[in-house]
């Protein structure tokens, strides 16, 4: 399996007693995204709607692409990937 | 004993403690530094619970044995995944013996019988008749206040706001609209006694028939349990407010006017508590202590708390905490400004 480094914005990290990066690993990026909920089951309602969806403000990079671009989540991964969850802000 | 209050607020929860006499406070926080505080609660299993929401990551529900390390509750209030309906903010967590209840917006009542661990919703009044016809208000579709009778636990109101009062006197399989003799801000006859927008309501510690109700259209007591309402403003430079809290020691009850729900200011500016001792019947300015600059400012329906003990405690939606422990002969504007406060808590430590 590999080895994937997932990031956290700073809201985040917070209700995870401060950490800003974990490692999970897994075989695929659906399988990292997985064990990262599995892990850390406190972030999915963060994550996720009650729809299941992303929350639309909410972007998981997958290295520089941002997974809503992938036609499936199913796809390998490598030692050494990052996972990055960012909050889109907007507004003035 | 010196009193522990919570303060959420836009940006963070703040605690202060006080000292035996109430007089002398000091300031702890943020937590959770950046996220919405909504709300706090007991969980009675000596834990404490604290609400946060935000507008990226929704809304969770947080314990901690000492108010300073929080863990996160993994299965909190939430609406069944694939639904329509979106849990974004819980505004009142209310305990009964060992039983909690969660008030939650999008509108709806959670009971959790194991101290807050896990939740499930009570259909009985999530899925009420009328639930179709619901509709939010400026402030969302809340249901923001939960009462549990002091002398029966089985009848319980739920004030959900721009629909109305219900009470269950089953312990919460069934649920009755409770609105008679208040005036509708959503007035369209084909509502089934909905569209009421009750701000706060709160029970007399010395009569368990008698609420009191904060609406949008004015202040109202009932003296049956809810059966019938009628106002109670004699006295009152507006109507309009949102929070109402009585005390248990002197039964003096307490409400915070604000200019019409056109504007939401104190009356030209006259930041004003004012107070009841004759059960609403007539009210006046609550002692000394009010800003005399103008103060254009509001508190919010969980805003305002007491200790039971003469202590009243309000925060502003300009950051200001302000305490009377005399029952409110006199208050006092604590010193700190804080982000625009959502609600103050007498917490249990």
């Amino acid at each position: 399996m590999a080895t994937v480094q997932v990031r956290l914005p700073g809201l985040l990290a917070q209700i995870m007693g401060g950490t800003k990066e974990v490692i999970v690993e897994a075989d695929t990026l659906q399988g990292a995204v997985g064990q990262l909920l599995a892990d850390f089951p406190a972030l999915k309602v963060h994550l996720y709607d009650e729809s299941g969806r992303m929350r639309p403000h909410i972007n998981l990079f997958y290295n520089d692409t941002n997974i809503r671009w992938l036609s499936s989540p199913d796809v390998p991964v490598l030692d050494g990937d990052r996972l990055t969850v960012m909050q889109a802000v907007s507004g003035g | 004993m010196g009193v522990t209050l919570a303060v959420g607020t836009e940006k963070g929860a703040y605690l202060l403690r006080s000292d035996e006499a109430r007089r002398n406070w000091g300031l702890e926080g943020p937590l959770f530094k950046g996220w919405r505080v909504t709300t706090f609660g007991e969980a009675g299993d000596g834990t404490h619970l604290l609400a946060t929401a935000s507008n990226w990551f929704g809304s969770a529900l947080h314990r901690s044995s000492d108010l300073k390390e929080w863990t996160q509750i993994v299965d909190g209030p939430a609406w069944p995944e694939g639904g329509d309906r979106k849990l974004t903010q819980i505004w009142t967590l209310t305990r009964a013996g060992d039983i909690l209840f969660a008030g939650v917006d999008e509108a709806g009542l959670f009971r959790s019988d194991d101290h807050g661990q896990t939740w499930q919703p009570v259909d009985g009044l999530n899925e009420h008749p009328t639930r179709a016809a619901w509709q939010p208000g400026l402030g969302g579709l809340a249901a923001h206040r939960v009462v549990v009778d002091w002398a029966d636990p089985n009848r319980i109101w739920v004030a959900i706001s721009a629909v109305g009062v219900f009470r269950t006197d089953d312990g919460g399989a069934t649920w009755v609209t409770k609105n008679a003799g208040v005036q509708r801000t959503v007035d369209e006859e084909e509502l089934d006694d909905i569209g009421y927008c009750v701000h706060c309501i709160v029970q007399d510690p010395a009569d368990a028939n008698r609420l009191y109700r904060q609406e949008h259209r004015g202040v109202f007591r009932t003296d049956d349990g809810g059966d019938g309402w009628v106002r109670i403003e004699d006295g009152l430079a507006a109507a309009f407010g949102f929070p109402i809290t009585v005390d248990r020691e002197t039964g003096r009850l307490f409400v915070v006017p604000l200019e019409s729900d056109e504007n939401r200011l104190p009356v030209d500016g006259a930041f004003r508590v004012y107070r009841s001792d004759d059960r609403g019947d007539s009210w006046s300015v609550s002692g000394t202590g009010h800003p005399d600059a103008a103060t254009f400012t509001a508190v919010l329906r969980g805003a305002m708390d007491t200790d039971q003990r003469k202590g009243i405690y309000l925060g502003t939606t300009a950051g200001k905490v302000i305490t009377t422990a005399d029952a409110g002969e006199a208050w006092t504007t604590l010193p700190w400004t804080l982000p625009r406060i959502l609600s103050v808590r007498v917490m249990q430590a």
